[in-house]
C-alpha cells in the first residue's frame, strides 16, 4: 500500500515539478525584460509595463489560470489551449511579474556612484552591467527570489482548478478510499523540497559572502 | 602650452546656472586647487571635465586639441566621450571602488577590459602594473583584501591607484578626504602630496586649505557659478583681492 501510494504522489510530484522547473526556465528571463520596462525613460512603455505588473500582482493566480484557460474560449470563440499550457502560461506572466519588481529592486539599489566610476574608467554601458553592477544586483536579490521559489513550489497546487496533474491532486484521489495519511505525505514531498531549496539558497548566499 | 584649456563653460540643471562662463588653463606638471563653499559648483566643474555630466556651453581642450565643444555634436557621442574622458582621471569623495572586487582587482579591471577590446597588453603586465601602484600607495599588502576589509584611507588609495592605472593626462580629486575619519586623511593626502611632488597633472577639490596652499601651484575660487578669483595660492589663500574671498577665508579660519 505505502508503495502504491509513493508511485501515486512521485507521479503527481513530477507534475508539480515540471511546472516548476518550466516556470522558471522562462520568467527568470522574462522578468529582466519586464523589469527594464518598468525602469524606462520612455514613459508610455514604463505606465503600459507597470500597469500589467499591477494587474498581474494584485488579482488572484487561481482567478489568471481560470481566465487564461477558460477566457480565449469563452470569449472569442478559440480553441482551448491544452490544460498544461495554459496553466504555464500564467504562471510564467505571474512569477515574471514578481521577479521584475525583485530585479528593479535590486538593480535601483545599486549606487550610482558604481555606475560612475565604470564610466570614468572608460568603460562601456554592457561592461559596466556585466563586470561591475549583475554580482551586486544579484547578491541583492538572492534571499528575495528564495522566498519567490518557494512560493512558487506551493502554487503550482492551484493548477488542478482546471485539472492539471500535481502532487495533492494525487494525494486526494485516496481520501475516497477512506485513506488521509497520504495528504499528509503530499505535505512531506513539499517540506522535503522546500528544505532543499532553502538549503541551496542558504549556500549561494554564503558563497556572494565574501563582499559587502 | 597648457595641457589642459577650459573655456566658457556653463551648466544648467533645470532653471539654476550652476556654472556661469568658467575659463581656466592648466600646465602640464601643475596641480591647481579649487576652494569654495558647497553649492559653489566645485564638484560640478569637475563631474564636467569626465562628462558624468555635459556643459551646455564652452569648449575643453586636451595637450591643444579640443575635445569637447558645447556648440559641436561630433565631440558628444558616446562613443567619442569614452574615448576622450580618459584623458582625465577622477577620484570620487566616496572612493566608489566595486565591492566584489579585490584592491589590485580594482586597480587592473578597467585596463584588463580594454586589452581585451583591443588587444595589445598582457594579463602579466596589467597584474604587474597594478602591483607597483599599490605598491607606490603603500598598499602592496593589501592587494588580495576586498574593498570592506580595507579602513576608509586605505580604500582611497585604492580608488587613486585605479584611477592612476589608465595614465590619465589630468588627474582629478573631488573632495579626497571629505568622507575620511580626520585621523585618516593625512595618509591619503601624503599620497597626493607624493604625486605632486612627481608632477602629476592634478585638479584638486578640496576643504583643506592648508593642503591646497602647500601643494598646489594654482588655486581658484569659486562662488555662486563664478570663479571669484584665481592665482597662485599664497596669493589668493594669504592675499586674497576679492571681497568674496576674503569672507569665505574667514569664515573657514573660524571653524
Amino acid at each position: 500500500m505505502f508503495w502504491d501510494v509513493t508511485l501515486t504522489l512521485l507521479e503527481g510530484f513530477g507534475g508539480t515539478m515540471k511546472l516548476f522547473v518550466l516556470t522558471l526556465i522562462f520568467a527568470l528571463p522574462l522578468g529582466l525584460i519586464i523589469s527594464f520596462g518598468s525602469m524606462s525613460r520612455f514613459t508610455p512603455l514604463r505606465w503600459l509595463t507597470q500597469t500589467v505588473v499591477w494587474i498581474v500582482r494584485g488579482s488572484p493566480l487561481l482567478l489568471q489560470i481560470l481566465i487564461v484557460y477558460y477566457g480565449p474560449g469563452l470569449m472569442f470563440g478559440l480553441p482551448l489551449l491544452p490544460r498544461f499550457t495554459a496553466a504555464l502560461l500564467t504562471f510564467v506572466i505571474n512569477y515574471a511579474c514578481y521577479f521584475s519588481e525583485i530585479y528593479r529592486g535590486g538593480i535601483q539599489s545599486i549606487p550610482r556612484g558604481q555606475y560612475e566610476a565604470g564610466e570614468v574608467l572608460g568603460m562601456t554601458r554592457s561592461q559596466i552591467f556585466f563586470k561591475v553592477t549583475l554580482l551586486q544586483v544579484i547578491k541583492r536579490i538572492v534571499p528575495p527570489m528564495g522566498n519567490e521559489f518557494i512560493t512558487l513550489v506551493k502554487d503550482t497546487a492551484l493548477v488542478r482548478v482546471i485539472a492539471v496533474y500535481e502532487i495533492i491532486w494525487m494525494g486526494e484521489s485516496f481520501i475516497k478510499k477512506g485513506l488521509i495519511w497520504p495528504l499528509f505525505y503530499t505535505g512531506v514531498f513539499y517540506l522535503v523540497f522546500n528544505g532543499l531549496l532553502t538549503i541551496l539558497f542558504g549556500r549561494l548566499e554564503k558563497k556572494l559572502d565574501y563582499f559587502r | 602650452m597648457a595641457i589642459l584649456e577650459v573655456n566658457h563653460i556653463e551648466k544648467h540643471f533645470g532653471a539654476t546656472q550652476v556654472l556661469k562662463d568658467i575659463s581656466f588653463s592648466l600646465e602640464q606638471g601643475q596641480a591647481l586647487s579649487i576652494i569654495g563653499s558647497s553649492g559653489s559648483g566645485k564638484t560640478t566643474l569637475l563631474r564636467c571635465l569626465n562628462f558624468l555630466e555635459r556643459p551646455d556651453h564652452g569648449t575643453i581642450s586636451v595637450g591643444g586639441k579640443v575635445i569637447f565643444d558645447a556648440a559641436d555634436p561630433t565631440t558628444q557621442s558616446e562613443r567619442e566621450i569614452r574615448k576622450k574622458r580618459l584623458h582625465f582621471g577622477l577620484v570620487f569623495q566616496n572612493f566608489n571602488l566595486f565591492p566584489q572586487y579585490t584592491a589590485l582587482q580594482n586597480v587592473t579591471l578597467a585596463r584588463e577590459l580594454m586589452a581585451k577590446e583591443h588587444g595589445g597588453e598582457s594579463h602579466e603586465s596589467i597584474l604587474k602594473a597594478g602591483r607597483e601602484l599599490l605598491d607606490q600607495m603603500g598598499l602592496a599588502d593589501r592587494a588580495n583584501h576586498y574593498p570592506h576589509q580595507l579602513s576608509g584611507g586605505q580604500q582611497q588609495r585604492v580608488a587613486i591607484a585605479r584611477a592612476l592605472a589608465l595614465h590619465p593626462d589630468i588627474l582629478c580629486f573631488d573632495e579626497p578626504t571629505s568622507a575620511l575619519d580626520p585621523e585618516l586623511t593625512g595618509e591619503v593626502l601624503k599620497v597626493i602630496r607624493n604625486l605632486a611632488d612627481q608632477r602629476t597633472t592634478m585638479i584638486i577639490v578640496t576643504h583643506e586649505m592648508a593642503f591646497a596652499r602647500d601643494v598646489a601651484d594654482q588655486v581658484i575660487f569659486m562662488d555662486d557659478g563664478f570663479i571669484v578669483e584665481q592665482g597662485d595660492p599664497r596669493e589668493v589663500i594669504d592675499h586674497p583681492k576679492e571681497e568674496r574671498t576674503r569672507q569665505f577665508l574667514a569664515r573657514y579660519a573660524e571653524k
